[in-house]
């Protein structure tokens, strides 16, 4: 997915449409700042999360941490190649490293989220 | 920060670069799984000139060290190498080290960067004869299953003969090196000890060579954890002995050192929590300060973990009471409950380090 048409959380998790449904990943800022991932944890298919839930875990050689849900929303489907393969995250975080897809999604959180600029902005600030 | 003498050779092969102990260190330079499989498979060349170097002359001086650690130096034959612990006087491990028995009457002693003020201050302490080398010394480590080859394609001679542990004195560029067969990955591996002006010649030598890889702490740390091998500073502080540290083969019982009588009681009563290798069934890792669960019970901690890339899993070193530390037993560790096992000896079993050359 292009980053420019995504939406970003301040914990570095990116939301984006695709044919109806909700793709969610870390971002690339986030892939780098942890490195090599080692260990991806899935939430489950049908699970209902809300908006800031810690839905899937996320580990490194050198760190752990967990993933949540950008926006509330329904998990309709999960990208099981990441179990076998987490180094997809670290290669294509927008594209082949993608965590799960949402439907139902709380269309006003969607936009309450940074866009691209604002996101590269917040980026900026954490950098500094 | 403190800075080795290849501080400025890190960026070409594109460093990310970290506080260790005070010092500016490469954490990573490619990525640390692949600088990790490369020296498994080939070669990795490791920047160690943090560590610590000091040169014990005369008989008195080697007695001197002798009677700080657990181990026996005295006896210690020539051209041989030994691996030991400093200990302070309740038999609490200050540092590990490697002593390299150089001549009869020089012994060379290599210990980590974290706790070098104290140790060189003690070490200063005991004899005038002990001299500090660590500002003037730079140290490189090639390891891997290719290291031999490498080393003798780049007119490292001197290094064809040594077996497992043992070193020596040589030359290198009109300049005098020591070379010792030794390592901290597992893997057929040696460690230059060169002075810090032909450092930076040496290191893009050997990265020079097509079957090399600048490797960072990070592989150092995935490696060594595999292996089980413990960190100063991480697994071993001073409030550990070497009988809880798993050092219990390194101490020679008969010579005395520091805390004697208490490590002797441990050893007797065996009523104490050891240093044990763990791994868990996923790629999921135990981490550092997780603590160790037995039927929900907390008898241990974690001290060191991550995820082992040649294991498969994660990896790590645990605190466990000795009456439960068999192999193959099972626990649970960290918020999570993660399942992990004690491990028979190194969790990475295909290590190359003790190959026999001819």
């Amino acid at each position: 997915m292009e980053p420019e048409g995504l939406r970003y959380t301040e914990e570095h998790e990116w939301i984006g449409e695709e044919d109806g449904l909700y793709l969610v990943g870390i971002t690339e800022f986030a892939q780098e700042h942890m490195g090599d991932i080692t260990y991806v944890e899935l939430p489950e298919v049908g699970m209902e999360v809300a908006r800031g839930q810690d839905v899937s875990v996320v580990e490194s050689v050198k760190a752990a941490g967990d993933v949540y849900a950008p926006v509330t929303g329904v998990v309709v489907e999960v990208n099981t190649i990441l179990e076998e393969r987490p180094e997809l995250v670290n290669k294509d975080a927008y594209g082949d490293g993608w965590f799960f897809k949402l439907k139902s999604v709380n269309r006003d959180e969607l936009k309450a989220l940074m866009d691209f600029t604002a996101y590269e902005a917040f980026l900026m600030e954490q950098t500094e | 920060m403190r800075q080795t003498a290849l501080r400025d050779h890190y960026e070409a092969h594109h460093a990310k670069v970290v506080d260790f102990h005070g010092w500016a260190l490469p954490i990573q330079f490619s990525g640390i799984v692949e600088e990790h499989l490369h020296t498994r498979k080939h070669a990795g060349v490791f920047d160690c000139s943090h560590m610590g170097e000091f040169l014990c002359e005369g008989q008195e001086a080697i007695a001197a060290v002798d009677g700080l650690v657990c181990s026996d130096f005295v006896n210690l034959p020539v051209g041989r190498c030994r691996y030991s612990a400093i200990l302070n006087e309740k038999g609490g491990i200050i540092d590990d080290c490697v002593a390299l028995r150089l001549k009869e009457d020089l012994l060379y002693l290599v210990t980590n960067a974290g706790p070098v003020e104290d140790v060189g201050d003690l070490l200063q302490a005991q004899s005038p004869a002990i001299r500090n080398l660590s500002e003037d010394t730079a140290k490189i480590d090639v390891q891997g299953p290719n290291a031999r080859k490498i080393l003798l394609e780049l007119g490292f001679e001197a290094c064809a003969p040594l077996k497992f542990w043992n070193g020596l004195r040589s030359q290198w560029e009109e300049q005098e090196i020591i070379i010792t067969r030794a390592g901290y990955t597992g893997e057929l591996g040696y460690e230059l000890y060169i002075p810090n002006e032909i450092a930076g010649a040496l290191w893009d030598r050997l990265l020079d060579h097509p079957e090399t890889m600048a490797c960072g702490l990070g592989a150092r740390d995935t490696l060594r954890t595999e292996m089980g091998y413990p960190l100063n500073g991480e697994d071993v502080t001073e409030e550990k002995t070497p009988m809880e540290a798993s050092m219990d083969r390194f101490i020679a019982w008969d010579s005395p050192f520091p805390g004697k009588e208490r490590i002797l009681a441990q050893k007797e009563q065996g009523a104490y929590a050891v240093l044990m290798p763990v791994q868990s069934h996923t790629r999921q890792a135990p981490r550092p300060g997780f603590d160790v669960k037995k039927e929900g019970e907390t008898v241990g901690v974690v001290t060191s973990g991550t995820y082992g890339p040649s294991v498969g899993a994660g990896v790590g070193l645990a605190y466990i009471p000795k009456a439960l530390a068999i192999p193959g037993t099972a626990f649970t560790a960290g918020p999570r409950n993660l399942s992990i096992d004690v491990a028979d000896g190194s969790l990475y079993k295909e290590g190359t380090c003790r190959v026999k050359v001819d």
